[in-house]
């Protein structure tokens, strides 16, 4: 690489961490991949960078920007590895957290567990005050007491204390008055109060999500002092961003303070980095699927845009059942997790059918083709009777495969209790993690509106581009695009995603009684937190800002989101308005009721920087043969034929722009291998992206 | 089934069918609380969605379901559709019914039903039940027969080939109290199977299916299969249990049933019962026989999705005009306080046969419901519904959860929600310490909530008038295998006892005090690991004063120590 200006992306995920070095003059990359260091994750973002440092020298001293994303905070969440935390409440509810909304989440299963609170009892503590649903002050704060409470608490050995008082999101007077109470009285403490960090009626999800927010913030906060430090002392001069859940990146500053929205830091960037590819090369309808080891993420991403959501769970006790985990209500980018890996594993239910997955064999044993101890048969294992693994090249031949093992374990777990062949039923498990991942795109398609028929799917993660094939066949997806370094693909998210926060506001008040110009001040406002906490993230750009609203009938207790255009709020008419919510709520429930009054309950504002775009490197337009690029043939199974036909198989790395590769073929790179049928047709442009497009 | 069905179906397509039929269900299920206007509904979840077959054969039904509503369901709708010839329904029909007898066994739970349509022929059902807080009459567990209780709805149309019958909705509207939160409450019905068709639909389409009947075969015989499998694990065998309910001022009720396990076959009979009341706790036979699968689908295979195959292996029969199979114009507005001990008895009933499949006593039986109403200064009616759970009954492997709905289910109503909806103050809700039963392993803890009459301009109108339908006040959930029984539950008004029964009327200035019961233990409590009691005293859960004298578990209270010695003296151990 040559001089000029660098970023670099740096993504911790469970096994590794991920760099992406590039030269934005250049467009050039450099990668790096390292094992992550749990117990300090830092040391390993140091080693990396340095390691890159050396082999480009050039780039030390010249890296403008850094962006992180990291598994941390989800982990000390799962791992209940935070702070020591107190809760602070109104008195007669200290065990909000605890009673959480008591629904069993399995109605059949008398025997569920439930997650423990990350606050326990006999750190929650009471203060005297109450404020009433309409904001009212009904009993004023206790001074005295909530002076006591703090100290009680801090001598019970809290680092992080989290507020949430009824009402509050009302009117913050009091958790106001307790948080100037602990910044004087206890100030080494690390503080979250509701009112900053979700400002909405319902004080269970209130709560939890101040409480989590608390529980990861001393270790939050230590990490990115260090990890400062430490860029600090490799000589880095420039920015450090975070990746937020919502896609969006921020400076240190805001991911200190509510770590709470840098959870899904990482599952994140893959759809960033699809939203970018969707942009860069004009496609209305992407579906980005993003298949590891444990799960499949998938999002769709529409005219280069991917929904966001304001609530999900975290730490489910049963992985994959809704209701099982806590509530986190911040803005999150809509992806779809399953439970659908390489790693998942097959067998027979107790239906006498196939199941394959939720569950995974993990790295230990792992599949039984790593010769590590696995027994169980999973969807690697089938890729590898299958012949689109090759035994002898698994991340480039660094780990050999045991393909008598993958057989035998398909063989007995599978095959026999199923009374049918070893192919078959590997051919069986193969299909139905495609189907299971096939069914499970087809309702979040269905769900944002989209059409399968008309998505273009990207492909990233170890298994994603084996699989995206299969999938893209399922769900009758014309196309099939795998952008290079496709197994580092998430960190190439970081380096699009546009700096961004956003805020909410509750103000409920009916349509008709509405004051325009109020709500104009609102949004205006909400402009103002916006840019300031932009600013912190020091770039000079003009900011970007999108306004929603959220609104409902009269009576009901959820709301429909509505997207407005740049116009000034005070410049549009109510029945302007009145329209926009009657098209949506009749496209969604089938009918909607013109007569009934309707409410605004929410405004949300995001604030954003342009996105700064970057030059992918052109591959050069080698009048290269395709022969040089082609390592030999092998048999692997046709999923048109339901047989093995011979495969070609392609080194990705001699592919040059413009080559034309017809299925049925196989494409090696070291991170993970793209399987192309025969009713398919590869072509490679000249960024070094592989576009298949089904039925040639 | 011909041979092309077969190849059709095979396992591995049937298994993404169902997936998908699954999350279908739950996508409209999820609509609920987004539409939804009252907080029975959209925060504590008092409603059940599902569809069928074009025969009536329950196909999938929500994961977040309530038992009762949707095991009377699998019932009630097979039977209101077959009542119509098939030809006779046209896309776009809507039905709306709240026959106790057809359906989920009260006049509360409201079930609108549509025809789905697939080129031109009905190819499905889709059904809701939602739980309505108010439908008219007068709210209260005394009333003598049914039509005190609210407006009786035989099956009608609400919408006829997709036109409004305005008549049906205008009786509606003028014989319930809270008109537009009822009528934005069945709109919200509309809208969950408007949801579900189109789904159904769309998959229909993809699929290349013309109908769904095959594919429901296929999946209810695998279904039944495995239920089968479940209940052949029971050793065989005729299994009898007399238990007591508590009828408060009245007369206690008598619930005698038999459980006949004979291979994969289960029976129950309800021979010996008491005879239906003159007050509101009469049960249908569809609502005592979704409590009584409760019990054995909970118990023995409660990882299936539930349809038609779950029911079919179980039997039930009941004497007509026993308590648990009423017979019209029995009062049934409070049909849970009798109608949720079913799931229990049955457990009691196989208590010695299958130990380790069940739990003892719950708090949350009967589910503990309020529906409280009154005038706002301003002359605005308010009225809202709450429910409520107790401590699980601990099983041989698990403490009890606390504040569970069991064998129903449902949600509390957020705080902020209940002050923002009525002009009533709670002062405080949370778990009442040494509620729980003590055992070896501990029963749930259970909850208490404390509600203010605001005397100033902004609380009601006198009266403020509250029902509770609930129980547990004389006969605490009991321990199992030596467990201790929990608290029982009380009622206050003004810090004194009052009246669980029929209607309590307040004033401005009372406060009112629920407290739900603890769930029952399961061993003896001597048995019980002391790090376990003293964890339980750390959380507060267990006050030292009880770990000392139920558990025999000495531990300081200052410092939460074991003191060992003075432990082994209390276990009499030497």
């Amino acid at each position: 690489m040559g001089k000029g200006s660098y970023r670099l992306g740096c993504d911790i995920g469970g096994t590794f961490t991920d760099f992406v070095l590039v030269n934005d003059e250049t467009g050039e990359f450099s990668t790096n991949k390292c094992l992550t260091t749990p117990s300090d994750p830092s040391d390993a973002v140091e080693e990396g960078i340095r390691d890159l440092l050396i082999r480009n020298p050039d780039a030390d001293a010249n890296i403008e920007e850094i962006i992180h994303g990291t598994t941390l905070v989800i982990n000390a969440i799962i791992e209940r590895k935070g702070a020591k935390t107190g809760f602070i409440t109104t008195r007669g509810f200290r065990d909000i957290l605890e009673l959480g909304r008591e629904i069993r989440y399995d109605a059949y299963d008398i025997f569920s567990e439930y997650p423990a609170p990350l606050v326990p009892r006999y750190l929650c503590a009471e203060v005297d005050e109450r404020v009433a649903s309409d904001g009212r002050v009904i009993k004023p704060l206790d001074v005295e007491g909530a002076t006591d409470a703090i100290k009680k608490l801090r001598d019970q050995g809290i680092e992080s204390v989290a507020v949430c008082l009824i009402n509050s999101y009302e009117n913050p007077v009091h958790e106001r008055i307790i948080k100037t109470l602990v910044e004087e009285t206890a100030p080494d403490l690390f503080l979250s109060t509701s009112f900053e960090v979700l400002p909405q009626i319902r004080e269970f999800e209130r709560a939890c999500t101040t409480a989590t927010n608390a529980y990861v913030k001393p270790i939050t906060a230590k990490y990115l002092a260090k990890l400062d430090a430490r860029l600090r002392s490799l000589g880095f001069g420039g920015r450090l961003y975070i990746m937020l859940s919502s896609g969006g990146i921020t400076g240190v500053e805001a991911a200190r303070e509510y770590p709470v929205r840098i959870i899904e830091s990482g599952p994140t960037a893959a759809v960033i980095a699809s939203q970018y590819y969707g942009r860069m090369f004009e496609i209305k309808d992407m579906f980005c699927f993003d298949m590891g080891g444990t799960t499949a993420k998938s999002c769709l991403i529409q005219k280069g845009h991917a929904g966001l959501v304001s609530t999900f769970e975290v730490g489910r006790v049963q992985r994959f059942k809704k209701g099982s985990g806590l509530p986190i209500q911040v803005p999150v980018v809509d992806l779809m997790e399953i439970g659908a890996g390489g790693g998942s594993i097959a067998k027979m239910s107790k239906m006498g059918l196939l199941q394959v997955g939720p569950e995974s064999a993990g790295a230990d044993p792992g599949p039984a083709c790593y010769g590590l101890g696995g027994e169980n048969p999973t969807v690697t294992d089938s890729d590898l009777v299958l012949g689109y693994l090759d035994p002898d090249y698994f991340l480039g031949g660094d780990m050999k495969l045991d393909k008598t093992a993958a057989e035998a374990a398909i063989k007995n777990k599978v095959a026999d209790p199923l009374k049918t062949s070893v192919v078959d039923a590997a051919f069986g498990v193969h299909d139905l993690i495609n189907e299971t991942m096939a069914a499970a795109a087809k309702t979040h398609i269905a769900e944002k509106g989209g059409n399968p028929n008309v998505v273009t799917v990207s492909a990233f993660g170890g298994a994603g581009p084996v699989h995206a094939y299969g999938l893209a066949r399922k769900i009758g997806a014309p196309r099939i695009l795998v952008p290079p370094l496709a197994g580092v693909g998430s960190a190439m998210g970081f380096f699009t995603a546009p700096v961004a926060f956003d805020l909410t506001r509750s103000h409920r008040v009916h349509l008709e009684d509405a004051d325009f110009s109020d709500i104009e001040a609102l949004f205006k406002a909400l402009e103002t937190e916006g840019a300031a906490i932009l600013e912190k993230a020091a770039r000079d750009e003009k900011i970007i800002f999108e306004r929603t609203l959220m609104m409902r009938f009269v009576g009901q207790g959820a709301e429909t989101d509505l997207p407005l255009g740049g116009e000034p709020f005070d410049q549009l008419s109510r029945q302007e308005i009145r329209d926009l919510f009657d098209g949506e709520y009749r496209r969604l429930y089938g009918r909607t009721y013109p007569d009934n009054p309707v409410e605004f309950v929410t405004f949300k504002l995001r604030a954003s920087l342009p996105e700064r775009p970057f030059r992918l490197p052109t591959m050069k337009v080698s009048s290269g043969k395709l022969e040089d690029a082609v390592k030999g043939k092998r048999n692997a199974f046709s999923v048109v034929q339901k047989k093995y036909i011979p495969f070609s198989v392609y080194d990705r790395f001699k592919l040059f722009a413009g080559a034309v590769i017809s299925g049925p073929a196989i494409i090696e790179e070291r991170e993970s291998t793209i399987v192309v049928g025969e009713d398919a047709l590869a072509t490679v442009d000249e960024y070094g992206f592989v576009w298949i497009d089904l039925d040639k | 089934m011909n041979a092309q069905n077969k190849t059709k179906f095979d396992p591995i397509t049937l298994e993404i069918l169902w997936r998908r039929l699954v999350s279908i269900v739950d996508e409209a299920d999820a609509s609920v609380a987004r539409t939804a206007f009252s907080s029975l509904l959209r925060d504590a979840h008092d409603y059940t969605c599902m569809f069928t077959d074009s025969r009536g054969q329950e196909l999938v039904q929500g994961t977040f379901c309530t038992p009762g509503q949707a095991g009377a369901m699998a019932l009630g709708v097979k039977k209101i559709i077959n009542s119509i010839p098939l030809d006779q329904y046209k896309p776009g029909d809507v039905y709306i019914i709240n026959d106790p007898w057809l359906l989920a066994g009260h006049l509360n739970d409201v079930c609108v039903l549509s025809p789905i349509f697939f080129k031109d022929k009905p190819v499905a059902f889709t059904a809701c039940v939602f739980h309505h807080s108010d439908i008219g009459g007068r709210i209260s567990s005394d009333n003598r027969e049914v039509f005190e209780e609210g407006l009786f709805i035989p099956p009608v149309k609400l919408y006829d080939a997709g036109v409004l019958n305005q008549q049906v909705l205008d009786i509606i509207r003028w014989n319930v109290r809270t008109r537009d939160e009822v009528v934005g409450d069945i709109r919200s019905q509309v809208a969950a199977n408007h949801v579900c068709a189109q789904k159904i639909i769309e998959m229909m389409e993809e699929e290349r299916l013309d109908t769904l009947d095959d594919l429901a075969d296929e999946i209810i015989t695998r279904t039944e299969a495995s239920m089968r499998s479940a209940i052949e694990a029971i050793p065989d065998g005729v299994y009898p249990y007399t238990g007591i309910i508590e009828g408060g001022k009245r007369k206690d009720i008598t619930i005698s049933l038999t459980v006949t396990v004979d291979g994969s076959d289960i029976a129950v009979d309800f021979t010996g019962t008491s005879s239906q009341v003159d007050w509101g706790v009469n049960v249908v036979y569809n609502f005592t026989y979704a409590y009584v699968f409760m019990a054995i689908k909970s118990a023995f295979d409660p990882d299936i999705p539930i349809n038609e195959g779950a029911i079919r292996p179980i039997k039930m029969t009941a004497p007509e005009g026993t308590i648990v199979n009423c017979t019209f114009p029995a009062a049934v507005a409070a049909r849970m306080q009798v109608g949720h001990f079913m799931t229990e008895m049955v457990f009691k009933a196989l208590s010695a046969a299958a130990p380790d499949n069940i739990i003892a006593g719950s708090g949350g039986t009967p589910a503990q419901t309020n529906i409280m109403y009154g005038r706002r200064k301003s002359g605005k009616p308010w009225h809202t519904m709450i429910i409520r759970g107790g401590g699980l009954g601990a099983g041989s492997r698990m403490d009890g959860h606390h504040c569970a709905i069991f064998p129903a289910n449902g949600a509390n109503t957020p705080v902020e929600i209940f002050e923002s909806d009525t002009p009533l103050l709670v002062k405080s809700r949370g778990l009442v310490t040494d509620s729980g039963g003590p055992g070896t392993m501990r029963g749930g803890i259970g909850r208490q909530m404390v509600i203010h009459i605001p005397k100033d301009e902004f609380g009601p109108q006198d009266p403020t008038t509250i029902a509770v339908q609930a129980g547990r006040y004389i006969y605490p959930p009991e321990g199992m295998f030596s467990g201790k029984p929990g608290t029982k539950a009380k009622f206050q008004k003004n810090n004194e006892d009052a009246d669980p029964s029929g209607l309590t009327f307040c004033n401005a200035g009372d406060t009112i005090a629920f407290y739900s019961a603890g769930g029952g233990g399961y061993g003896d409590p001597l048995k019980r690991d002391p790090d376990a009691v003293k964890q339980d005293v750390l959380m507060g859960y267990v006050s030292a004063a009880c770990a000392e004298t139920e558990y025999g578990v000495a531990i300081d209270p200052d410092t939460l120590e074991i003191d060992v010695d003075r432990t082994r003296l209390l276990r009499g151990q030497s």
